[in-house]
């Protein structure tokens, strides 16, 4: 088994992961928040998403459909991000060496860069095509790629609990109990 | 016939076996359901923030449910494909899980309370020709109905750990004489 880098080691032996492997409970609830918060995140952005693509919600003004759902956007990923950190905490080394989880954590980043450009340049202008007017390019490219890259987050998220051994040799009679696939 | 002997004699036909044996075919069907569970609960959300006057306020109910109905029924039906199919996969492991029975049981209340509410925003609308009233009990419906798809959701993720969330309740643990 290759090793780790001495923080994820810390991390599996925290209080946190020391909790989640000990609590017959914990895996099962915090699996069901994982999944009930990462379902929001993409359903709330898929949403804001098609508003920006101009394909529903065409009477309702960008910032309005945004602005609404934002703020149960970004509590979801909180809920999201808690609960996965507890998860990886259980199981740290066996995540950092799974390739499900690494491009997981990539499609997250990439999501977070298309968002931020977003954000920060094309929204900037957002008062020309609040309403009616179709949205612009740069609009519809960033809801395309969002729609796209949650989707991808969501699916790989999904593999990690196939991928069970896979990167790492996990002797057959050990259950790492990623979260029974 | 008893629901462990329907299992079997399901978990037995060759396109359960087929399932089992192409390796790709759980993943992929779990993503899909997964994708369209997000679709199906913030569609319910949204509706259900609208009864409350958190959001959509800018739009007639009619409005609100005429955008999310096809999301819905769209999403749920894929949701019992998919569902179906992992049922075929696993069947001894679906039917013999309390938390897969009690899922059924809520997801028909919530599809037949979502139908309801359907009809009668519709009825409303045809006969009135305006905004149908929301009143104290569609409000507190509302809240119901998101508590119901929340438990849906968290129990079918918790199929995979019956006996630890069930313990002695869980059908497969009786099955096995009350064995944790």
């Amino acid at each position: 088994m290759r090793t780790p880098p001495s923080f994820i080691h810390a991390i599996e032996f925290s209080a946190f992961g020391e909790w989640m492997r000990s609590n017959v409970l914990a895996m099962p609830w915090v699996n069901a928040a994982h999944v009930l918060c990462v379902t929001l995140v993409f359903g709330t952005i898929l949403v804001v998403d098609l508003r920006l693509l101009g394909l529903l919600d065409r009477h309702r003004s960008v910032t309005r459909t945004a602005d609404e759902l934002l703020h149960l956007t970004w509590a979801a990923f909180a809920g999201a991000a808690i609960s996965g950190a507890l998860f990886f905490s259980a199981n740290a080394t066996t995540y950092w060496f799974n390739t499900a989880f690494r491009f997981k954590m990539l499609a997250i980043v990439l999501a977070g860069l298309n968002m931020a450009v977003f954000q920060f340049v094309t929204y900037r202008g957002v008062a020309r095509w609040d309403r009616n007017e179709p949205p612009p390019r740069a609009a519809k490219l960033a809801a395309g790629l969002s729609i796209l890259l949650w989707a991808t987050v969501l699916v790989l998220g999904r593999l990690i609990g196939f991928t069970k051994g896979f990167d790492v040799a996990v002797p057959d009679n050990i259950d790492f109990d990623f979260g029974a696939p | 016939m008893s629901l462990l002997e329907i299992a079997k004699a399901i978990d037995s036909t060759s396109l359960s076996t087929s399932i089992k044996t192409i390796s790709w075919i759980v993943p992929l069907v779990q993503c899909f359901h997964i994708l369209m569970v997000g679709v199906v609960f913030v569609s319910i959300l949204m509706l259900s923030l609208r009864v409350l006057g958190r959001a959509r306020t800018d739009e007639p109910l009619a409005m609100t449910w005429s955008r999310f109905a096809p999301f819905l029924w769209g999403g749920i039906v894929v949701l019992i494909i998919t569902g179906v199919l992992l049922v075929i996969s696993e069947p001894v492991r679906e039917l013999m899980a309390l938390s897969f029975r009690l899922k059924m049981l809520l997801l028909a209340i919530g599809i037949v309370s979502a139908a309801v509410f359907g009809r009668r925003v519709r009825a409303e609308v045809a006969v009135a020709g305006s905004e149908p009233l929301v009143s104290g009990g569609m409000r507190m419906a509302s809240v119901a109905t998101l508590v119901l798809w929340v438990a849906i959701i968290i129990l079918g993720r918790t199929i995979a750990y019956d006996d630890s969330v069930w313990g002695s309740w869980s059908p497969a643990v009786l099955q096995r004489g009350g064995a944790l």
